[in-house]
């Protein structure tokens, strides 16, 4: 310890600018705290929704993944996502005849609301995917698992002819707690999990894929399918190809390609994105109130010092320079804060809440951060200006006689 | 300008509150270069105008003012004087309470273009010629008044000035603590080799000058030499 002696206290001693401007925001603690609250409040805002809507664009970006399905094909007048099979499996053949189109696979969607799933988690929880909770279970051709995304299985997949074996998103893998080698009750019945994926999408990472005739006789649709994936060729154009099958199937199909679904959720993470700038942009407006505030404040109490500044010899310019600074400092802190609270906060509450942690993979892209640290920057300097203006604007001898 | 002179002030006028009052009123004073002066008077005399224009904290209206060479009336740079030709010790030794004596010391030096190693060297240099080398690291409110103006006076000297302007350097303090601060003042006067202007209106410290000024309604009375003490 440095006890006011010269020698030993080198480090201690040598004095900046900067450290100047760094120590002067804290001579009022609960000031600057309150300060600090404010510009991290609109900073955790702006870092939490950019971290929850950029991990939702990013699953949109996977439904567009080369090598799976452009088009979905379903019976006219149901839910892309309804469960139970209308159509006839037979269809997914006959589309192969259809110009454009390279591949396709029928598969069965089905929903389990068995409560068996797990001893510490119901199926109402698990992988957040369904109406009200149940586990998705798709029926799909092991050999066409690529068609819906999923290009590697960690472990094997399941075989076509058996009835025990199923694959696992990793979502509802970490959800149910299960691992390769785990059994899970589906309807009543145990099934060995062969292996796990993970394709990027939240939906199908939250969902169970087995053989398609399994799930046919599991659910009672023996020969129906729910959906036709179609792949186009390498030169086809999706929505020529799309229209197409429509008019091939007059009344009887409807077709979605992954554009325009990715498009569907696109526009309503920029929904979302507009509301989280409006309500970071409120935060940040308040925030700014309390930077302003504080620094007049600060201005006020040490005018005097600022008048002894400039009697030494320290020109406008400076003194401009370390209230400026000073309210950097204030935002940037907010910044670090901000970020640390809003991270450890997104992380927090999906962990503890894995039927949203099941659909959100928070994203880490620098520029939400990036665009943060603009935005606490942008408000230091906004914040500080006008008080630093003043400062340097002060009349030495008047600053001298301030009390 | 004689070449001895390092002030020299003529017909110099001041006024405030659009010409109400008469600040300074036709100032003329010559001060030698190492001279040690005190400025005397009642109060709004215009001593401390007198000096804030010495110092370059304010501009006259009317008249001149030329100090260690430099027209005041001219010069656009008046920071850059007060940087290098001027130190300042208030009455009230004006220290920034959160940073530490040696910090304060160093404050001015920031203009100067002095590295940190030279600006530490210089100001514990000063610091150990007031006898405050043991409280480098304190903060000014745990010293005594004393102590603070002896920080101040460092402060002053840090940049090597020409003229150091005392404004009532021991008006804040016991009468024995402004003893040794005057002392210390006279002494690092003639060691440094400085011109000491110092405003008071305390007879017995104002006669420890080799010149004592009465200022009254602005204007220049009288210049007394007062008789040559033992020390």
């Amino acid at each position: 310890m440095c006890i006011g002696t010269i020698k030993g206290c080198e480090k201690k001693l040598i004095m900046s600018f900067l450290s100047l401007v760094v120590k002067n925001p804290f001579r009022n603690k609960t000031r600057s705290a309150l300060a600090i609250v404010g510009i991290s409040i609109g900073i955790i805002v702006i870092v939490a929704l950019g971290m929850v809507t950029g991990g939702l664009e990013n699953s949109t970006q996977s439904t567009l993944k080369a090598g799976a399905a452009e088009i979905t094909v379903i019976q006219t007048g149901s839910s892309s996502f309804g469960s139970g099979g209308s159509l006839n499996e037979s269809l997914a053949s006959s589309l192969l005849n259809i110009s454009g189109v390279k591949d396709t696979t029928g598969i069965l969607r089905a929903t389990n609301t068995s409560t068996t799933v797990s001893a510490t988690t119901t199926n109402s929880s698990a992988g957040g995917f369904g109406a009200e909770g149940g586990v998705s279970i798709t029926g799909i051709d092991a050999s066409k698992l690529s068609l819906i995304g999923i290009d590697t299985v960690n472990g094997t997949e399941f075989t076509n002819t058996s009835t025990n074996q199923v694959i696992m998103g990793t979502t509802i893998a970490q959800s149910l707690n299960k691992t390769v080698g785990d059994t899970i009750d589906l309807y009543g019945k145990n099934f060995t999990i062969t292996g796990t994926y993970e394709t990027g999408n939240f939906i199908t990472d939250a969902g169970i894929m087995m053989p398609l005739s399994t799930l046919q006789n599991l659910t009672n649709n023996p020969n129906k399918i729910s959906d036709v994936l179609v792949k186009v060729t390498d030169n086809a154009n999706v929505t020529t190809v799309s229209q197409s099958i429509e008019n091939a199937y007059p009344n009887q199909l409807s077709t979605t390609t992954a554009a325009d679904e990715a498009n569907r959720i696109n526009q309503g993470l920029s929904f979302i994105n507009t509301a989280s700038w409006a309500i970071s942009l409120l935060a940040i407006f308040i925030g700014a109130v309390g930077v302003i505030n504080t620094m007049i404040m600060s201005v006020y109490e040490r005018t005097r010092e600022i008048g002894v500044l400039k009697a030494v010899g320290w020109r406008d310019r400076r003194i401009l320079g370390m209230i400026l600074g000073e309210s950097i400092v204030l935002t940037l802190l907010a910044f670090v804060i901000g970020t640390i609270v809003a991270v450890v906060g997104v992380e927090l509450i999906l962990t503890l809440s894995p039927s949203v942690g099941g659909i959100i993979k928070p994203s880490f892209a620098y520029d939400i951060f990036l665009r943060a640290f603009v935005v606490a920057f942008l408000v230091g300097v906004i914040g500080g200006l006008y008080p630093a203006y003043r400062a340097s604007r002060l009349s030495p001898t008047e600053a001298l006689r301030y009390e | 300008m004689n070449n001895e002179n390092i002030i020299e002030i003529k017909g110099l006028k001041k006024s405030y509150d659009n010409g109400k009052i008469k600040a300074l009123n036709g100032m003329d004073l010559e001060v030698k270069k190492g001279e040690f002066i005190s400025i005397m008077g009642p109060s709004g005399s215009g001593k401390s105008s007198l000096l804030n224009m010495i110092g370059a904290l304010d501009r006259a209206d009317e008249g001149s003012i030329k100090v260690a060479g430099i027209d005041l009336m001219k010069t656009k740079k008046l920071y850059e004087f007060r940087s290098k030709e001027i130190g300042f010790v208030f009455q009230m030794h004006n220290l920034i309470p959160n940073l530490s004596v040696l910090e304060n010391v160093q404050i001015p030096m920031f203009e100067t273009k002095t590295s940190s190693k030279d600006m530490k060297k210089r100001a514990l240099e000063l610091l150990k010629a007031v006898n405050l080398e043991d409280k480098i690291n304190q903060k000014p409110t745990k010293l005594s008044g004393g102590e603070r103006q002896r920080v101040a006076i460092a402060r002053a000297l840090v940049n090597h000035p020409s003229i150091i302007l005392a404004d009532e350097p021991t008006g804040s303090l016991d009468s024995k603590t402004g003893e040794v601060i005057l002392n210390l003042l006279k002494d690092l006067h003639s060691k440094e080799n400085v011109t000491l202007v110092m405003v008071t209106h305390e007879p017995y410290v104002g006669q420890m000058a080799e010149r004592i000024v009465t200022v009254l309604d602005g204007k220049c009375q009288n210049i007394i030499q007062p008789p040559k003490q033992d020390n």
